[in-house]
């Protein structure tokens, strides 16, 4: 550990940050696919749960080292810290470990005995799952390469794609269905929808100020 | 957040590549310092410095003289070189010197326990910090303790120094072969420049004396706060790569030596020991997983003086230096390897702390207690 001192350039420890948050956003991949996998009934529940958990334990530990390191390079770098810098990753690993927790959410709803695979939302769901996963690896493309024309884009997209989560939540709320078919529907959209904000929250920080990080979605007027 | 923090690392206005340069030569300064010390006094007259030097000719007094240098200048590295200097000019014998070496290490704790203050508002915040700076003040007190009697009755810490000094004597190396060094001569040249300018103004003795002592102790003082700036810039990267590798693996020798090679490239003992606070105060590292790194900051600040020993003539400026280095390498040896020894200064600490979040007041108590009046009041007496 020590020849860490005299490996390598001796950039500062944000470059490692930014690896671990990429790291922390394949983990979540990896636990959404999991979760899914199991909502899908392309595995039984019980057998994904460990692997599930532990995949959600990897990116908690990757939250607690990384907000570590921070006050770290605080401490080290004194008054010419990074501290806008600092702020955003504190903010946004919190916006990243929650995507681990709404994924298990989804197991959970598979391992409650909810059965959607026979309902007429299947489809549907199923690519609003894969159009979700696609935004986790394009979240993660687009905070590595600090593209704002390309978060602007996802961030729209997402944004249109709230409204339809809400709107599915409010379809089960006043139907006649039974609960065993409505309530899953519910849940199931309403954690993609938290998990698709989430993933807004982090590309704010590509475009938005400190200040408004995580506020995309409020104050449309003021947006850009 | 447009751009990658990465690419926004702050320099300070100075280029990268110039850094190192400018170490370099505040390092030719300082030692060009400790040299004009060691000239400045010649001229002054060794019988004069031995009569300024003979008010804390007791050991305690010595002692306190330490502290309370090391207190007003903020910095043992300062206050070491300067004793390695007046050694090296034979106004100061190293008997004497080492209380006050000694003093310089509980002087120096001063200034990780005032960054310590930052989480006074805070209560738990505090307490993990204050106990984390306060752990290298009950440890150097306890070495002395331990250490600075056993000197005085059997001198073993300068014998044994000066028996190494010796060892590097016979093997030719830079610090004890005087009037063959190159870097002896470099720095020797500034200090008979300024000698002669200043004779040749018509100055008395005295003032052309006082006048290059006063610069010279600028020149350590200034080198030194620029060699640390510099450094900390430089290094900044791997240290924090280096304190996450300790807060990811514990405590122990890696930690130490973690906390002796910050230390040795920035000179400062302070600067590492105050960067543990806040990451104490924070919770992110433990007061055992601290302890260690601050036990090498310790050990570390005493690379300066054998730096300034390079600067004297005499071999006893290398003696007292490597006395510096051997009494933290015994205070190690007794504090650490045993884990019941070891708990003593981590448990006086955090009983301190206990006793300072509950009533702030001795918080200002003990910092000016033990680093103000004790050290007036302990020269005065024992003088």
């Amino acid at each position: 550990m020590v020849f860490d001192l005299f490996s390598g350039k001796g950039e500062s420890q944000i470059e490692r940050i930014e690896q671990q948050i990429q790291e922390m956003l394949a983990a979540c991949g990896r636990t959404i696919d999991i979760a899914t996998d199991a909502l899908f009934g392309r595995v039984a529940p019980s057998e994904v749960g460990e692997t599930l958990r532990k995949s959600d334990r990897a990116v908690n530990r990757l939250e607690r080292e990384i907000r570590r390191e921070l006050v770290v390079h605080a401490g080290v770098r004194g008054a010419s810290a990074d501290i806008p810098a600092i702020l955003v990753y504190m903010s946004i690993v919190k916006d990243i470990e929650r995507l681990g927790d709404y994924a298990k959410n989804l197991w959970d709803v598979a391992n409650a005995g909810a059965d959607i695979t026979g309902l007429s939302e299947f489809d549907r769901i199923q690519r609003d799952v894969a159009w979700v996963r696609e935004l986790v690896d394009r979240t993660a493309k687009i905070f590595a390469e600090r593209d704002a024309a390309a978060a602007q884009e996802a961030l729209n997209e997402a944004d249109a794609k709230l409204d339809e989560f809400d709107a599915m939540v409010i379809e089960q709320l006043t139907s006649d269905r039974p609960s065993r078919e409505g309530v899953p529907i519910a849940l199931v959209a309403r954690y993609l929808k938290r998990i698709s904000a989430h993933l807004m929250n982090v590309m704010t920080a590509v475009v938005m100020p400190l200040d408004r990080l995580d506020y995309w979605d409020e104050d449309k007027a003021d947006r850009w | 957040m447009a751009e990658s923090p990465a690419t926004t690392e702050r320099t300070g206005g100075v280029p990268r590549w110039l850094r190192p340069i400018l170490v370099l030569g505040f390092l030719y300064l300082f030692l060009v310092g400790v040299k004009g010390l060691e000239t400045g006094i010649k001229v002054f007259g060794v019988d004069a410095a031995e009569r300024i030097f003979g008010y804390v000719s007791s050991p305690v007094a010595g002692l306190f003289a330490g502290i309370l240098a090391t207190v007003l200048v903020q910095s043992s590295s300062v206050t070491t070189s300067t004793i390695v200097g007046l050694v090296g000019s034979g106004s100061l014998s190293v008997a004497a010197a080492v209380p006050m070496i000694m003093g310089a290490n509980i002087g120096t704790t001063v200034t990780n326990t005032l960054a310590s203050l930052g989480h006074v508002r805070r209560g738990a915040e505090f307490k993990r910090a204050f106990a984390g700076a306060t752990v290298h003040d009950f440890f150097n007190v306890f070495a002395v303790v331990v250490f600075l009697p056993l000197e005085l009755a059997t001198g073993f810490l300068s014998k044994s120094a000066t028996a190494v000094s010796s060892l590097l004597a016979g093997s030719g190396s830079v610090a004890a072969a005087p009037g063959k060094s190159p870097i002896k001569a470099a720095i020797k040249a500034p200090v008979a420049l300024i000698e002669g300018s200043l004779t040749d103004l018509g100055l008395h003795r005295g003032w052309v004396g006082s006048l290059i002592l006063a610069l010279a102790l600028v020149s350590i003082f200034v080198a030194l706060v620029f060699v640390t700036r510099n450094m900390r810039v430089l290094m900044a990267g791997r240290m924090e790569a280096g304190f996450n590798a300790v807060l990811g693996r514990g405590a122990g020798l890696g930690a130490m030596i973690l906390g002796v090679v910050v230390t040795v490239a920035v000179q400062s003992s302070s600067i590492t020991t105050s960067i543990l606070v806040p990451l104490l105060g924070a919770g992110v590292i433990t007061l055992e997983n601290a302890y260690p790194v601050t036990l090498g900051a310790n050990l570390g600040t005493t690379v300066t003086a054998l730096l300034a020993s390079l600067a004297a003539d005499r071999p006893e400026a290398l003696t007292i230096a490597l006395t510096h280095t051997l009494f933290n390498v015994f205070g190690i040896l007794a504090f650490y390897p045993v884990p019941l020894v070891r708990r003593l200064p981590l448990r006086a600490a955090r009983a301190l702390a206990e006793v300072a979040t509950r009533r702030k007041r001795v918080v200002l108590a003990y910092l000016v207690a033990v680093f103000v009046v004790l050290p007036l009041v302990g020269i005065v007496v024992f003088r």
